[in-house]
């Protein structure tokens, strides 16, 4: 306590120095005029009693000394001057601090906003009580896919039987017609167990939420709204609880409003407007079957415990294999961004580097134009390390200055780089300049400005002492090792730029690879939205299809409308059936996967696949006929090699349709551009043997003449002309469902090119500088060497070739490093191999282009100069 | 050795607190021919040492300065005891006493053997 008291005193005492030496001096003073006259009584002479007094207290300076020690902090008052002198320098150079400044604000300010977003995905734990406590608990069936849910029989058994956990929640999203008096609309719900809000310590803005009867079958139907959806929907109605609403043709009463802002925190970034209890017997009977599982540990017991135990308890697979997975709730969220924000977090540290290695190689030059400085106070005394201390606290001056325009740029920046990079985010909190963010803003700051200071101020604290002094400050040459690591640094430079370019132009070419792919029809001027039949109201399949054929003969008919269809999926929908189990007559039953698909007959010439084979699907194809079915190529070539598959039968649900009878091929689509096609097979939903494949809903297909968008209107009123409480969504046009599935590649690869271009950016204007100095320094060489009769041609294509080596060394050296180093991206790339030549080639003639026209200018200036001024400038 | 010793390191502050306790308000120079002369000038005070270690002591909050004008009417700068000057004075006081109790019981050849 009281040692703080004295240094708080101390760091005080760093102001008022010069009052404080006076007032000390005083005390001194009197003190020896006192000691004095008493010396004088005992009957010495003023002066040897002075002499005497003097020796008395060991000296004036040295008492001095050690007063003005104890009653400050040196070390800061050191650094304090250092810190005024660091600031006169860079006033004294405005436009060499700006460029510092601003080339480190650039690298600074990436890299934190970039960290700012990684903070908030991956290190800033959830928002809730023991956030560690939190698992994700989901089942994998062997290769079929990545492990997302749970069955509801492995919950139930969980949810009774687990001791090592002190809650389970599971939830899933769904999407239901919501029926107001006036009209119906399509919302987004969400599913929960009465225990999911519970764990997660969610309390109501109003009402209360699910009570713990109430997700039992045949508990009452609630519905709990988001914030949002109470505040756009009822306008706020503070009175809510007790009102009611209809869902899917089932009415629900209003129990409760959530928080304003509480967003699950989700992988795929769902925003549900409402909430209803999910109903799962004690047997884990319920309406749906899977789940998205969460688990809160007791304390003290480890995932490893939980795994273990949740594994015994889970139900035997009927076939294949079940796979446990048990992850902490964070990591499961973050799981899919963790990649491509780690490749952005190391893209954008090449970036920094960059910017460092071109600040170093500015100081160096600074060095050079300070170096009779530097002699001078070493002449005067300054030790090595005392030098070095002062450039290091300039450069670590300078990097702090560019950390707080980073910070600026960051801040500015953070929103719109959040918003850029949404495709790739899951669902989470704001993203916030914390104190984690702030404290790696300035490490970053600190650590950038020793790593570029380092260089350049060994440099300088070991130059030569005489050579500066004496005058020749404009040598025939620049000291060699100054020379050596300027070149070492451009290197870096370069290289550190072609892995950069090289990790952009890989994406590039695969983003342009994956958009070229021809996708099997004619995505443009197509409408598509999706209708979810409420199934209280459309019981059967045969009143399902009644009203998309109704859907397809009215939309049909809309003018600027070609044609209209009906599907159960689409390419980019997202959403197909598939069957295994098939078989083909006189063959074996197969376990491949098929997909299945029902459609209105003119669903191929709607969409654009052309007919490769055989007939499409007619009108007479329907109730009582032989049950057709149409195949894609790969369908054909898969199960009938060979052989021509028109006219032959398979069957799949025998008591149901009978044979199925191949009536025609269309040509493969891929369900997505990156993925190859599958075997598919098509149905007519005229044919009622058929139409148990339709769900609830099916896709609206629309082409139009001009721009499918100015159709929705139009389409939409012709639907509620058909039922007005069965609202169309998800209304968006083909080439839109084809951006939004390449958006998140789209953003991996603009985010990283737009480093990339920074990068480029900077090292061009680094070899420039290094090119255009080492031509000013050499000026006079240069004119000797006209005076002896080289042409203006000799010296551009030596400045040139000067120049170019450094960059060809670069180059290759980047090269060397990229083709180990984008391994680490191979899993965002398609069609193109890590070390895609191609690509590779591109690089170097955009480096080399670029870097030629880097050093053409000051080579050019080389060749002007006037051999006679040059000389006569000595 | 000459006969006077020298202040033994740590002593110091503890002499200075019990001479403002003892004299009130003084400036550096009192102290310092005051702690000679309490110690029968057995004790030299490097002089220079006094006031860095007057600095500490102000800078702990145990005295407190201000200028003022001695007996011979000369400007100079006064101590005091401050609050927590005096109480720091007891619990070293303390100290001292049990230690020099425990030192006595060890060196027995002392004059007040019993």
């Amino acid at each position: 306590m009281r040692r703080l008291r004295a240094w708080c005193v101390r760091l005080w005492s760093v102001f008022g120095k010069d009052r404080r030496d006076r007032e000390f001096a005083e005390e001194l003073e009197s003190h020896l005029q006192m000691h004095c006259e008493d010396a004088q009584r005992t009957g010495m002479t003023p002066a040897e009693a002075r002499r005497q007094a003097l020796i008395k207290l060991g000296g004036l300076a040295p008492v001095e000394e050690i007063y003005r020690e104890r009653r400050g902090v040196p070390w800061l008052e050191t650094l304090a001057r250092d810190l005024g002198y660091a600031i006169r320098m860079m006033r004294r150079a405005p436009g060499f601090t700006a460029t510092v400044v601003v080339t480190l604000g650039l690298g600074i300010g990436t890299t934190t906003a970039i960290f700012s977003v990684v903070n908030a995905v991956l290190l800033r734990p959830l928002p809730y009580p023991e956030p560690h406590r939190l698992v994700y608990i989901a089942i994998g069936f062997g290769d079929r896919g990545s492990a997302i849910f749970a069955p509801t029989t492995d919950y139930a058994a969980w949810k009774s039987r687990s001791q090592t956990l002190s809650r389970i929640a599971g939830y899933t999203g769904f999407e239901a017609n919501l029926t107001a008096a006036t009209q119906a609309e399509r919302v987004k719900a969400g599913a929960a167990t009465a225990s999911l809000f519970p764990l997660l310590a969610v309390q109501p803005a109003l009402g209360r939420i699910f009570l713990s009867d109430e997700d039992r079958p045949g508990g009452a139907p609630t519905v709990v709204l988001s914030h949002a959806f109470w505040k756009s929907r009822f306008g706020g109605d503070a009175a809510i609880s007790g009102k009611s609403l209809t869902l899917d043709g089932t009415l629900h009463t209003i129990v409760g409003v959530l928080p304003a802002g509480f967003q699950l925190p989700d992988r795929y970034a769902t925003d549900y407007d409402l909430w209803v209890p999910l109903a799962i017997g004690d047997n884990g009977r319920s309406r749906r079957s899977i789940l998205q599982t969460v688990g809160r540990l007791k304390p003290g017991v480890s995932i490893e415990r939980a795994r273990a135990e949740l594994a015994t308890l889970m139900q035997p697979p009927r076939r294949g294999k079940k796979i446990l997975v048990v992850a902490e709730w964070q990591e499961q969220i973050s799981s899919g961004a963790r990649r491509s924000l780690l490749i952005f977090l190391s893209a954008v540290g090449f970036v920094l580097l960059v910017a460092c290695v071109n600040v170093a190689n500015l100081l160096l030059f600074r060095a050079a134009a300070r170096e009779k400085e530097m002699a001078v106070r070493r002449a005067l005394g300054a030790g090595r390390a005392r030098i070095l201390r002062q450039l290091l606290t300039e450069s670590v001056l300078l990097a702090l200055l560019g950390g707080v325009v980073g910070l600026g740029l960051a801040s500015a920046g953070k929103n719109l780089l959040v918003a850029f990079i949404a495709p790739n985010l899951p669902a989470m909190e704001p993203v916030h300049l914390d104190l984690r963010v702030l404290a790696f803003n300035l490490g970053l700051a600190l650590v950038t400005g020793i790593a570029f200071g380092l260089a350049p101020a060994l440099e300088a604290s070991r130059g030569e002492l005489n050579e500066p002094l004496k005058g020749a400050g404009r040598g025939a040459t620049d000291g060699r090792s100054r020379h050596r690591l300027r070149n070492l640094l451009v290197v870096g430079e370069i290289a550190a730029v072609v892995v950069l370019l090289s990790g952009a132009g890989l994406l590039f070419h695969s983003f342009l690879r994956i958009r070229g792919v021809d996708p099997g029809f004619q995505p443009d001027r197509i409408l598509t939205l999706n209708v979810a039949l409420t199934p209280s109201k459309y019981p059967t399949p045969r009143e399902k299809t009644a009203f998309f054929q109704q859907v397809v003969q009215k939309v049909g008919t809309l003018p600027g409308v070609q044609a209209a269809s009906a599907s159960t999926s689409l390419p980019l929908a997202g959403y197909s059936m598939s069957i295994s189990g098939l078989t083909v007559e006189g063959k074996p039953e197969t376990e491949r996967l098929v997909l299945v698909a029902l459609v209105s007959p003119n669903y191929f010439h709607t969409v654009g696949i052309p007919m490769v084979r055989g007939r499409a699907f007619g009108d007479s194809d329907r109730s009582g006929s032989t049950v057709v079915a149409m195949v894609n190529e790969t369908f054909a070539r898969t199960f009938f090699p060979g052989e021509d598959c028109l006219g032959k039968r398979i069957e799949q649900w025998k008591p149901k349709t009978g044979w199925i009878t191949i009536v025609g091929v269309v040509r493969d689509i891929r369900p997505a551009p990156e993925e190859e096609p599958l075997p598919e097979m098509y149905f007519s939903y005229l044919q009622p043997e058929a139409a148990f494949l339709m769900g609830s809903n099916m896709y609206v297909a629309v082409r139009a003449a001009g721009n499918p968008k100015s159709l929705a209107a139009a389409v939409r009123s012709q639907i509620a002309g058909v039922d007005n409480s069965q609202p169309p969504f998800d209304i968006t046009t083909l080439e839109e469902r084809r951006a939004k599935h390449l958006a998140p590649r789209r953003v991996n690869m603009l985010l990283i090119a737009s480093f990339a271009a920074l990068a480029l950016a900077i090292g061009l204007i680094g070899i420039y500088g290094v090119v255009s100095c080492s031509v000013r320094r050499r000026t006079h060489e240069i004119g000797i060497r006209m005076a002896l009769g080289a042409d203006q041609g000799r010296i551009l294509s030596m400045v040139l070739g000067n120049g170019m080596k450094l960059i060809g060394t670069g180059v290759v050296v980047g090269l060397l490093a990229s083709s180990a180093l984008t391994r680490l991206i191979a899993s965002e790339l398609w069609g193109v191999s890590t070390t895609d030549p191609w690509t590779f080639a591109a690089v170097v003639t955009l480096l080399c282009a670029t870097g030629l026209a880097a050093c053409l200018l000051p080579a050019r200036g080389a060749a002007r100069v006037d051999p006679t001024r040059a000389l006569r400038d000595e | 050795m000459s006969e006077t010793a020298n202040v033994w390191q740590g002593t110091l502050a503890l002499m200075v607190l019990k001479t403002l306790e003892t004299l009130g308000p003084l400036h550096g120079y009192g102290i310092a021919r005051r702690i000679e002369q309490t110690s029968g000038d057995l004790l030299s005070v490097n002089y220079g040492t006094l006031y860095p270690a007057l600095l500490k002591l102000e800078q702990e909050g145990y005295i407190a300065s201000a200028w003022g004008l001695s007996e011979n009417n000369r400007k100079a700068r006064f101590y005091r005891l401050t609050r927590a000057g005096t109480k720091q004075l007891r619990k070293e006081e303390h100290g001292w006493e049990q230690a020099t109790a425990i030192m006595s019981r060890f060196l027995p050849a002392a004059k007040e053997t019993p």
